[in-house]
């Protein structure tokens, strides 16, 4: 299965948030990075065809996935960042609407409403009304929706938001499992969720794909500009503003090690290290909050 | 698609401003069906007067000693069982109440006096045959469910606003992005909200029209609507059907109202980014006609009756024509109806597949 942009742009007013972008995705976990404003949400829903790009269009192998309706959306599963619901619905009603939706016949939606509230963790409150649900209970209700098909695209927008951390580890077992032969497309600010289980990385910034790419691949541009330096812990808080700082850790020896990127070493003591995905993310969007 | 039909229904049912407004409307139709009965007055100028149940014996029981054809002869009769026995004070007898059969006489065959004025049923009715009997409890009736309906219509509206518009909040992600999103599930929007609005009417018709049989009976049904008391004097319908034709038409005219708000809320939902919007405007659609400076005299008065509020005011577009016998211009409520249903299903697929989530 390959799904492809070509030229997709797409403008609001004066704003492009997606500009002529030129993407193909097969069969993999992608993770879509950038700062808010980036244009991954907008990405998203031009995926899902539920925005109509200003120019350019989206393929499912080879075919205009307007023209495929029906037959394109059945491969879909979509959970957007801000998922609607019913209140007054219990967890299990609400899948089996969606499964009703999705053409799923009564007995596989019941069948399938009940693996995935399981494998959620939700089959305790599969009885309670989603209005009682917290954050994280609706977010994992979305994500069975999203999945309730089998979809063979399956799109998430910050999947992992207000998740705990147990939570988000169950999460990515789950994507980890689902994944095999279908284009998964997951995007988040916590950088670890898809250095953890996407294969491929594509960061976004002002509409345009900056970089795309394996994670160690992509890292690897920025080889050689990360730094940890020793400070005293008084003047750690200076030397953060300073920098484009990563990271902060204190030692018991009163001291502070900060991780800074930058081309050249920013102090005498600094150490170069290993990049991570978090460094290349903040290398990139330092300051960026377009939103 | 059954399924997905169940479940609007259940969307618009569970909604807390549908219920509300659901429960209120029945109280409003208890609340007129029962304080128009105890206020009902007659006497029958022999000592028996009352009200509520009282009231509507002692009508039946003068409406079934004269019940039948009019003729020449029954109004003599009635002229003199009826004739005041007290001094007017100058007052119009016209507007003299004993009880509904009086009235009725008084209203076309007396002069200022009680006295008869000198006319004839040819003169008063011409050719028409009237029959009369019992009729004022049923007619009380009608003239409730015209208040009844009118908020029925904004009730229809209340349920129907949040359809496509209460979507928009989030799930439009959801239903847009699934296999049927686009084509059957707005094929059951479309489909609950009509049923879900026909069953609420047949409901409401139905409590009326039952409590108007239990409480008055169903004998005048094939009485004439002319021979009605003074309140049904003025503007009323001026043809020659019988009550029953009146409230079937009645009924179905609530039911065309109700079709045709359905149809224009659905348009409105689709549009409008919420539910609030959407019912707002519905209502100013459903009201727009009484702010028009068109009068029954205007040939724009005949296009004009065919909005929904007149559908269920009624009596202005059943006096606007009768095609022949039994059959009014009213009629054309039902294609007008179905004109503003077909606009519905028609704009509110279009908006809703093309619906930019945001």
């Amino acid at each position: 299965m390959e799904l492809k942009t070509i030229e997709l742009t797409k403008k609001f007013g004066r704003k492009t948030a997606v500009n002529h972008l030129n993407v193909t995705l097969t069969n993999g976990v992608y993770g879509l990075l950038g700062a808010n404003g980036a244009g991954k949400t907008t990405f998203m829903r031009l995926l899902c065809n539920i925005q109509t790009p200003t120019s350019g269009k989206i393929v499912l192998n080879g075919k205009n996935i307007v023209g495929l309706g029906e037959k394109y959306r059945s491969l879909l599963g979509y959970l957007p960042q801000q998922f609607g619901y019913y209140p007054d619905f219990t967890a299990l009603d609400f899948l089996l609407y969606v499964s009703a939706l999705k053409g799923l016949s009564e007995k596989s939606a019941k069948k399938k409403s009940k693996e995935l509230l399981e494998a959620v963790g939700l089959s305790a409150e599969s009885g309670h009304k989603i209005k009682t649900f917290s954050g994280g209970m609706k977010q994992r209700l979305g994500i069975a929706q999203a999945m309730l098909n089998n979809p063979h695209i399956l799109i998430l927008d910050e999947p992992t938001a207000g998740l705990d951390p147990k939570e988000r580890v169950r999460f990515r077992n789950l994507i980890s499992v689902f994944a095999k032969n279908r284009i998964v497309i997951l995007s988040t600010h916590i950088v670890s969720d898809v250095e953890f289980i996407a294969e491929e990385i594509i960061m976004m910034k002002s509409g345009q794909i900056v970089h795309f790419g394996k994670p160690q691949e992509i890292t690897s541009e920025i080889d050689g500009q990360v730094w940890e330096c020793t400070v005293l812990a008084a003047y750690a808080e200076e030397y953060a503003a300073s920098f484009n700082t990563s990271n902060l850790r204190n030692t018991d020896r009163g001291e502070t090690i900060l991780r800074i990127i930058s081309d050249r070493p920013p102090m005498e003591n600094a150490v170069r290290v290993q990049p991570n995905l978090e460094d290349l993310y903040l290398f990139y969007f330092k300051g960026d909050t377009e939103e | 698609m059954k399924k997905l039909i169940q479940y609007e229904l259940r969307k618009i049912f569970s909604k807390r401003l549908t219920q509300a407004a659901l429960i209120a409307l029945l109280l409003l139709s208890v609340l007129l069906v029962f304080s128009t009965y105890q206020n009902m007055y007659a006497s029958d100028g022999k000592g028996c007067e009352g009200t509520g149940r009282t009231a509507v014996e002692v009508d039946k029981a003068i409406a079934e000693k004269y019940e039948g054809l009019l003729t020449d002869e029954k109004v003599q009769q009635m002229m003199t069982e009826f004739k005041p026995k007290q001094d007017l004070h100058g007052m119009n007898a016209v507007y003299l109440y004993q009880n509904a059969l009086q009235s009725a006489l008084f209203r076309s065959f007396s002069d200022l006096n009680g006295d008869w004025n000198g006319l004839s049923v040819s003169d008063v009715f011409g050719n028409e045959k009237i029959k009369i009997g019992y009729t004022y409890g049923l007619l009380k009736t009608s003239q409730n469910m015209v208040r009844i309906f009118v908020v029925l219509s904004l009730v229809i509206a209340i349920m129907t606003a949040p359809v496509f518009s209460g979507e928009y909040g989030g799930v439009d992600n959801i239903i847009l992005t699934s296999k049927y999103g686009k084509t059957k599930c707005w094929a059951a929007k479309v489909i609950g909200s009509i049923l879900a609005a026909l069953i609420v009417t047949a409901v409401v018709s139905a409590i009326n029209l039952v409590c108007a049989f239990i409480l008055y009976g169903s004998s005048g049904l094939d009485c004439s609507i002319l021979f009605a008391p003074v309140d049904f004097a003025t503007g009323y319908i001026p043809f020659n059907i019988t009550c029953g034709t009146l409230l079937k038409y009645q009924i179905l005219l609530a039911f065309t109202s109700t079709i045709s708000i359905t149809g224009v809320t659905l348009v409105l939902s689709a549009i409008c980014k919420n539910q609030i919007a959407a019912l707002v405007a519905s209502a100013a659609i459903y009201f727009f006609p009484i702010m028009l400076p068109v009068t029954e005299a205007s040939s724009l008065f005949k296009i004009i009756t065919l909005l929904p509020l007149y559908h269920t005011q009624f009596v202005s577009l059943m006096s606007v024509g009768q095609i022949s016998g039994n059959v009014l211009y009213a009629l054309m409520a039902v294609p007008v109806a179905l004109i503003f249903m077909g606009i519905g299903v028609f704009i509110s697929r279009r908006v809703f597949a093309n619906h930019q989530v945001s």
